[in-house]
């Protein structure tokens, strides 16, 4: 995270982390503004995270609306130095999804069939608002897994689903994902380290 | 979780502890998450493992798809910010039992009040509606917690005022200048939620937001973790926690 301090100026208006950066600061600061800025750059993809965790449309339009009033409440404490802005807002997304999710008594056991698929590669650097965050190591590391290991993180990461969630919809005893998985974070780990 | 026994091939003990990645990509549930969540605030090197992984992991945000937001979600979001804080109603006047038809046959009568301003002054006027007043409710007993520094100093007070939603905390200066002592309310769920930052010096004043009112209860423990300044960036603690108690009836 070397340009970071840069990134935060905000002074680089092309540059969209910049505008990024910048928006959410300024709706730190309640500026309106700002904060619509933020929504036009981020809502299609934390739309997106939501679409996909909660698997329908009204909840996850629900959970955006959740997502964006976090967002005007906490942005305040975002640090740019700290996190990457779009990494800050996708977990705020993500969380928010996973508890809607979990406060549900019905279980989706299988994926929601009409969500765009997820990208099998990483965009380039250049092409991403996370590009200093030494992106491709992670595509790297998962790479080097065993097929059912990366299969099985990449679903809880974007699916937002549990073991038993997971070892339901892969037909496997819940001690056999979990090895699975434990196995493949183990591999993983060594390599991010590494 | 008593059934995760490994299969044939695998004991358990090779299997390494990867609680810290399982917590931070969410396969964990119930206790499972519950001990994991205790050990955010129990291990510092914990906490940091998990804040470690959820940046790992953030690589993979680049990989989600973006799909246009619905209409108008941007607009209700505004109107949340903009609304009023809480509900009000127009004051009682009558007897209970005649509330609600009498408060009906106002608003109508407010109602047509406020068409024939409307019509007529084309220019908004504020009509002279009566100010609202908050429902008032059962007086709920006031909840109290010694917040436990152990050696490092006198407890901290915190005082819970159920019927104002306000909480009060003494004046402690519990993290230095580079950071911030954030303080949490863990409930019946087990997971901690923020209620916000303390004041380096002097008491520090808390207004409740809807969801934590709830768990302000008898027995939820309050603690205090030490945080980057501005506050843990996850919503969940990342530095060890310095201070704890439970709250009680006075």
């Amino acid at each position: 995270m070397t340009d970071s301090s840069s990134a935060a100026s905000g002074a680089l208006a092309s540059d969209p982390r910049a505008r990024l950066v910048a928006a959410l600061v300024g709706t730190g600061d309640e500026d309106r503004s700002a904060f619509r800025d933020l929504y036009a750059l981020t809502s299609a993809k934390l739309f997106g995270i939501c679409y996909r965790i909660c698997g329908e449309r009204q909840a996850a339009e629900d959970v955006l609306h959740d997502v964006y009033l976090t967002i005007w409440k906490r942005a305040g404490a975002y640090e740019p130095h700290r996190a990457s802005p779009i990494t800050w807002l996708a977990t705020i997304a993500r969380n928010r999804s996973i508890d809607w999710r979990r406060a549900q008594a019905v279980r989706r056991s299988t994926p929601i069939e009409d969500a765009p698929p997820i990208l099998d590669e990483a965009p380039l650097a250049s092409e991403t608002m996370l590009a200093d965050e030494a992106s491709h190591l992670l595509h790297g590391c998962l790479d080097g897994l065993e097929e059912n290991q990366r299969a099985a993180i990449r679903t809880a990461f974007f699916d937002g689903v549990t073991y038993a969630e997971l070892a339901e919809r892969q037909n496997v005893p819940l001690g056999t994902m979990k090895s699975w998985v434990r196995r493949g974070l183990a591999r993983l780990k060594a390599c991010l380290e590494g | 979780m008593s059934d995760d026994i490994a299969p044939d091939d695998i004991s358990d003990a090779e299997i390494p502890d990867m609680a810290a990645a399982e917590l931070a990509l969410g396969l964990l549930e119930g206790e499972e998450r519950a001990h994991a969540l205790r050990r955010m605030l129990a291990e510092h090197g914990f906490a940091q493992d998990v804040e470690r992984w959820r940046a790992h992991l953030a690589q993979l945000f680049d990989l989600w798809p973006a799909m246009d937001a619905p209409p108008g979600v941007l607009g209700r979001v505004e109107r949340t910010i903009d609304g009023p804080e809480a509900v009000t109603v127009a004051p009682i006047t009558a007897k209970p039992s005649l509330f609600w038809p009498v408060a009906a046959g106002l608003s109508s009568v407010a109602a047509a009040a406020m068409l024939v301003v409307i019509v007529t002054r084309p220019i908004s006027v504020p009509g002279p509606a009566a100010q609202p007043i908050p429902v008032a409710a059962a007086r709920a007993p006031i909840l109290l917690a010694s917040i436990d520094r152990g050696k490092a100093g006198a407890p901290v007070t915190a005082v819970y005022d159920p019927n104002s939603a306000a909480l009060r905390l003494t004046a402690a200066a519990l993290a230095d200048a580079d950071r911030s002592a954030e303080l949490w309310v863990i409930a019946g769920d087990g997971v901690p939620h923020s209620l916000g930052l303390l004041k380096t010096s002097g008491a520090s004043s808390f207004a409740i937001s809807r969801d934590n009112r709830a768990r302000l209860a008898a027995g939820a423990v309050l603690a205090v973790s030490i945080e980057p300044i501005g506050g843990s960036p996850t919503g969940l603690p990342t530095g060890p926690v310095v201070a704890k108690g439970a709250l009680a009836p006075v």
